[in-house]
Order: C-alpha cells, then sequence, then structure tokens
C-alpha cells in the first residue's frame, strides 16, 4: 500500500465526487480498480479508476454512502492531505485489442460510469454508445467528457433526460446488434436485468462483461 | 464477535470445552454467558444420551430461527454417533472432531467471519508479514497428510465472501522454500500433501517474471516426485475457475505424484448469480474447464462447491444449478446455505431466500449428488483401489481410507500399523458415499 497526497477534490453533487491525486508512477489497466482509505483508517474500500491510463494522475468517482465510513472520511480530505491507496485490481480491464469486433456498449447505473469514463479517456476514438441511468439528471456526471451522440442519459426520477426510465428499460426498446462487446457496471439488479435483455436480443454470454458495485 | 459455547454429558466433554474456550479465547473471540448476544455458538454434545441429544435438536433449531434475522455461526463436536453426525451435517455450519480442534479458528473464518482480534488490528493488506508465518515450523496432527500454504489472500472480490478484506492481498509463497518443505515432508513419510491457497491456483500472479506460475510449481513438484523414487499424493485446494488453465491440467495428467482429484469451486450453475456473485467466470468457462478435465484425466474424481439460496436467487435460478450438478455429476459437493458475511459487498443486500427454501435447497442438490454418487461407486465394484490408511472406521473392526481421488473405502482389519500406509483394497460393496473393500496388499510402491 502507498500513501498519495490528494491534488483536487470536485463536488459534482451533495453526495459525489471526485478525487484527484498524484500519480507518483502508479499502473493500472483502464477498468481496474484501487482500494482506497484515508490515511488513519484501517477500512478500505473499492473504486474503479475514472481517470485515464495516460492521464498525469489519478482520479476516482466516489458516491458518500450512508453508512459507509470510508466514502464519508475520504469526503473530508483537501489538496495535501495524504490517503493510502493499494491496487489495482480486477478483471474488468478493457483494450479495444482484446475484442472481436469494434462495436462497444457500455451500460451503467450511478457512479458505475466511472470505468467507461477511463476506457474514452485512454481509447478517445473508440467506437461506443454509452448508456447512464440515474434517479435525476443533475446525477449525469461529467457528460460533457463524452462525445453527445454517444452518450444516453436515463432517468428513472424525472424527465431531465434522454430517456425517461431505467437503463434496462431503454435498452429493451433498442435494435442491437449480437455482435455488440456489452459491458455493464453499476447495481447487481441492474446487471442481472439486463443480462436477461441482451441474451434475448442474441448477445452471447462471452459478449458480456460486467463489473458489480453494489 | 461474542462467542458461547454449551457443554452436555460427562467430564471428558467438559475437559474438551476447556480446550475449545482455549482455542477460541486465543484467536480473539470473547465469552458470554448470553447466548442470544453471541455471533458464534457452539456445542459439546453427547450422543450417548438420548435427552442430551434432543437438547441438541432443541438448541440448533433455535439457533437457526435466528439466522433469519442475525448472522451466526455454529459448529458441534464431541461424543456424537455416526448417525447422529450425518443429521448434524445439515444441520450445524461446522462439525469437526476433537483431534480437528487446532483448525476450528481456520473453519470458522471459512465462513468469511474474521476474528475480534484481527478487527482491532485492522488487517495487513499486503500480508507483508505472511513469510513468518509460512517460515513457522509447524506440529504435524499426522505422520502421512500434511498441508504446505503456498499462497495467501485474493484479489477477486467475491460479493459473498469477506476474505479479500480479512486476508489482504494475494501474496505466494517462494517456490524454492514451497519444495524445500515438500522434499523435507516426503523424506519424513508423509504421503497425502496438500498445497493450500485461498485462491491457490493462483500462484505467482502477484510476481510475475519474478516466481514461477503455478501449473510449472506443479511440474516441479512432478520432477520432484520422478526423482525422489517415494510414492506420495500432491493435492490442491481452493482453486478458482477463472486462474485454472488447461496447462494445470495437463501437467496433473503428466505426473503420477500430482493427485487425481481436483476440486473446483462452482458456487452457482447459472450465470445471471455467477454475475452477482462476482465471480468472475460464467458456466461457459466452468464446463470448458470440466471438458479438458474429463478428456485429460478421465479418471480424476471431480470436488465443487455450491452455495443455495444466494440472494435473489429463483426457482429457475436453482434448477439452473441442479441441472449443472446433473451435468458434471460430481464426486463430492459441499453446499452451504447462503448467509450473509458482514465485510462482504452481499451482506448490504436482502436475504430474500428463506431459510425453508434454502434447506429445501440443499436437500435436492444432496439428493442430486446421491443420485450420481450411487453408479459411479458401483462401477468400482471388484476393481482394486491404491488407498491411503488414515485411522479406524466408525464401524467396529474396520479401517477408514480414501483414494488418490478422496473416496473413503473401509476395510476389514484391526491393524493399526496399517494407518499412515497405502495398500490395494479390492472394493466389494457400495454406498451412496463410500466403498468397501477387502484389504489385497500393503505395499511401499516406488514406481514414479
Amino acid at each position: 500500500m502507498r500513501e498519495f497526497k490528494v491534488e483536487i477534490i470536485r463536488y459534482l453533487t451533495d453526495s459525489t465526487y471526485v478525487v484527484r491525486i498524484k500519480r507518483n508512477g502508479f499502473k493500472f489497466q483502464t477498468g481496474q480498480f484501487v482500494m482506497l482509505s484515508p490515511e488513519k483508517l484501517a477500512q478500505q474500500r473499492e473504486y474503479s479508476v475514472y481517470s485515464g491510463e495516460n492521464d498525469p494522475y489519478i482520479e476516482v468517482l466516489i458516491r458518500e454512502v450512508k453508512d459507509g465510513d470510508t466514502s464519508k472520511r475520504l469526503k473530508l480530505l483537501h489538496p495535501g492531505d495524504k490517503l493510502k491507496l493499494d491496487g489495482p485490481f480486477g478483471f474488468f480491464n478493457f483494450h479495444p485489442d482484446k475484442f472481436t469486433g469494434d462495436l462497444f456498449l457500455f451500460v451503467a447505473t450511478g457512479t458505475g460510469i466511472s470505468p467507461f469514463h477511463s476506457f474514452i479517456r485512454t481509447f478517445p476514438k473508440l467506437n461506443y454508445h454509452l448508456i447512464h441511468g440515474v434517479r435525476y439528471g443533475h446525477e449525469a456526471y461529467e457528460h460533457d467528457d463524452f462525445a453527445k451522440d454517444r452518450i444516453t442519459l436515463c432517468t428513472s426520477g424525472d424527465s431531465s433526460g434522454d430517456f425517461e426510465g431505467r437503463v434496462t428499460d431503454y435498452v429493451t426498446l433498442q435494435k442491437l446488434n449480437p455482435d455488440t462487446n456489452c459491458f455493464l457496471c453499476g447495481n447487481s439488479e441492474m446487471i442481472t436485468e439486463m443480462f436477461d435483455i441482451l441474451t434475448a436480443k442474441g448477445v452471447p454470454v462471452s459478449n458480456i462483461y460486467s463489473e458489480v458495485y453494489f | 464477535m461474542k462467542y458461547h459455547v454449551i457443554t452436555l454429558g460427562c467430564q471428558m466433554n467438559l475437559s474438551d470445552s476447556e480446550r475449545v474456550i482455549s482455542v477460541l479465547d486465543e484467536a480473539g473471540y470473547e465469552w458470554t454467558d448470553n447466548e442470544e448476544e453471541a455471533g458464534l455458538i457452539g456445542i459439546l454434545a453427547c450422543s450417548v444420551r438420548q435427552k442430551a441429544i434432543d437438547k441438541v435438536y432443541s438448541r440448533i433449531h433455535k439457533w437457526n430461527k435466528w439466522k433469519d434475522h442475525k448472522n451466526l455461526v455454529t459448529f458441534i463436536s464431541g461424543c456424537i454417533l455416526p448417525n447422529d453426525h450425518e443429521k448434524f451435517l445439515k444441520l450445524f455450519d461446522i462439525t469437526f472432531q476433537m483431534k480437528d480442534l487446532p483448525k476450528l479458528p481456520e473453519m470458522i473464518s471459512r465462513y468469511g467471519v474474521t476474528t475480534p482480534a484481527q478487527l482491532k488490528i485492522g488487517i495487513d493488506p499486503h500480508n507483508e508479514n505472511i513469510e513468518r508465518f509460512w517460515n513457522v515450523k509447524p506440529s504435524y496432527q499426522s505422520n502421512y497428510e500434511a498441508f504446505i500454504p503456498i499462497q495467501n489472500g485474493c484479489d477477486k472480490f467475491c460479493s459473498f465472501c469477506a476474505v479479500p478484506y480479512t486476508r489482504g492481498r494475494e501474496v505466494s509463497r517462494p517456490s524454492k522454500d514451497i519444495l524445500a518443505e515438500l522434499a523435507l515432508l516426503v523424506a519424513q513419510g508423509f504421503k497425502s500433501i496438500t498445497l493450500l491457497g485461498q485462491n491457490v491456483n493462483s500462484y505467482g500472479l502477484d510476481k510475475k517474471g519474478e516466481e514461477v506460475t503455478f501449473p510449472e510449481l506443479l511440474r516441479q513438484i512432478g520432477e520432484m516426485g520422478k526423482r525422489l523414487k517415494k510414492e506420495f499424493w500432491v493435492y490442491f485446494t481452493s482453486p478458482h475457475p477463472r486462474d485454472m488453465t488447461d496447462e494445470v491440467i495437463e501437467v496433473i495428467a503428466q505426473y503420477p505424484v500430482l493427485a487425481k482429484q481436483i476440486h473446483l469451486p462452482m458456487q452457482s450453475g447459472d450465470d445471471k448469480v455467477l454475475i452477482r456473485m462476482n465471480r468472475k467466470h460464467n458456466m461457459g468457462k466452468y464446463r470448458d474447464i470440466v471438458h479438458s478435465i474429463r478428456r485429460l484425466i478421465p479418471e480424476a474424481t471431480l470436488f465443487t462447491d455450491i452455495i443455495v439460496g444466494f440472494t435473489g436467487e429463483t426457482e429457475e435460478q436453482f434448477e439452473n444449478t441442479r441441472r449443472a450438478m446433473e451435468e458434471f455429476k460430481f464426486n463430492m459437493s459441499y453446499t452451504a446455505m447462503y448467509s450473509p458475511r458482514p465485510g462482504a459487498t452481499s451482506h448490504r443486500w436482502d436475504d430474500d431466500v428463506s431459510q425453508d427454501e434454502k434447506k429445501r435447497r440443499l436437500h435436492v442438490l444432496t439428493e442430486e449428488l446421491r443420485k450420481y454418487n450411487v453408479p459411479y461407486n458401483k462401477s468400482l465394484v471388484d476393481k482394486t483401489l491404491r488407498v491411503l490408511v488414515r485411522g479406524a472406521d466408525r464401524k467396529e473392526g474396520y479401517l477408514s481410507s480414501l483414494t488418490e481421488g478422496k473416496l473413503i473405502v473401509r476395510f476389514a482389519s484391526n491393524n493399526k500399523d496399517l494407518i499412515g500406509q497405502f495398500a490395494d483394497v479390492k472394493v466389494v460393496s457400495a454406498s451412496d458415499f463410500s466403498l468397501e473393500g477387502e484389504l489385497v496388499k500393503v505395499k511401499e510402491a516406488v514406481t514414479q
């Protein structure tokens, strides 16, 4: 485990924020996660890397969890504070050359957008479409970082998104090339429902990749 | 975590319970007089008196009901008749013989329960002190069976398991130390040696380029077997399907000392449940591995681990697990009813399959296992199998032994000198989960 210094914290909503720390030579593959904890807390939690492989910093997107000690403590950090980082870990790592075909569908709920943000920062020319599900429109975390025609915001709690409803409702209504490589990240209910929807549309199980967040 | 132990029966059980308490105290658990406060409850049972056994049933039914609203791990040991033992296997989380008492904290930790001592000091996520543990000279409980830790920690983060938070990261032990310990054990006459790790076949992945891979480690062990010209069987547990390669299976097939028994945890036979479990493998991958095992090592026995009643597991998803058992025809399945473990991701999810339904699913899978074991075991009748004699059988006048594939074979003999020896036994009859045979000969084969 290594210590890193916080550079900036960006508050995206009341409960969601991005912590940027100095890179210090840390290597990872886009899609992987790290384990973070404030300097004096033993408990670690895992967070996908939000920044790209080539960015000169590391960023993680964090949502404060009601009963979560780590996310609450990380939110209180200031530039110059230290945190402990361990990793990288995980098997959601992405490189377009690893896949047959060049069609990529990314489906995220909430902060599950994090690895996809990293994918796009690392491979900006990717032929992808990202579907991001949140409750309210203001939770569309930094959508300006994605090409407008490649992202669809689904909002289940208001009508401010491109689609009013859940990501599963949206994908159900879409035509899909069965050769698409589908990546799912977010809550487990979404992932398991989406698994049914995608397989019903002819996507083979071997083309579905998932990262369960909660 | 607080614990409570109930002692039934005679002074011998009282004496046993004192030792149980000593082991649990040392592991950092805290005694409570109030069983309702406890997260860990054990019972030192006595089958000699029906009243004492009735008390066990009364208690365990109550405790299992408590599991509907609290996390609780239960264990039982003491004087238990074989019939009762079989029933207790279904009712208690852990059953063990007193000789295995030193392993009790390990058995509890398999249920994802961290010890209070660990909670207090936190964990060392990089396992930097693990070498000290590896370098401790073990006091082996047997003179023919031994375990060699080769890897510690877990990077897989299955949603039902707290091990990544309690054991830290995957760390591989230096292969030269593993090989040296193995050579020493073989020289001392040990015959069944198990390589241990939370994800044993992830060995070397944390030290790519600096340490050998898992199949290479097995290859070196196989070559050692050829050089030493002694008969011994080397097992490994538990592997993760994600890291199970054809190369591992090919190496096992190639070397006689690498036991033809593979424990491959499946956990569920349904892809969606596997996703929720964050298992990093699907049924396609699992099926490919089993096909490779059947193709390259047709004689290998296959063991597995399964969790029934995981959060959100539907009847249809459970049925997929049952079908998978039908397809793979496991020789043994360690099937557990799901219960949320503090610290694991799934602990935050609704435990929404009722205890009764979990029990039903467990029973269905047990019957399924029985269904496929009977014809398999019967196919071994009249065959002569090599076995390692392990001790007195619960049937009077019999010894109990294990085949290379870890099938139980008992045979008539009172000769305790055979314990720890290899022998050839001709199978004369088969039951659901064991075989009975006749001793053919005892020999020290040197045929590597």
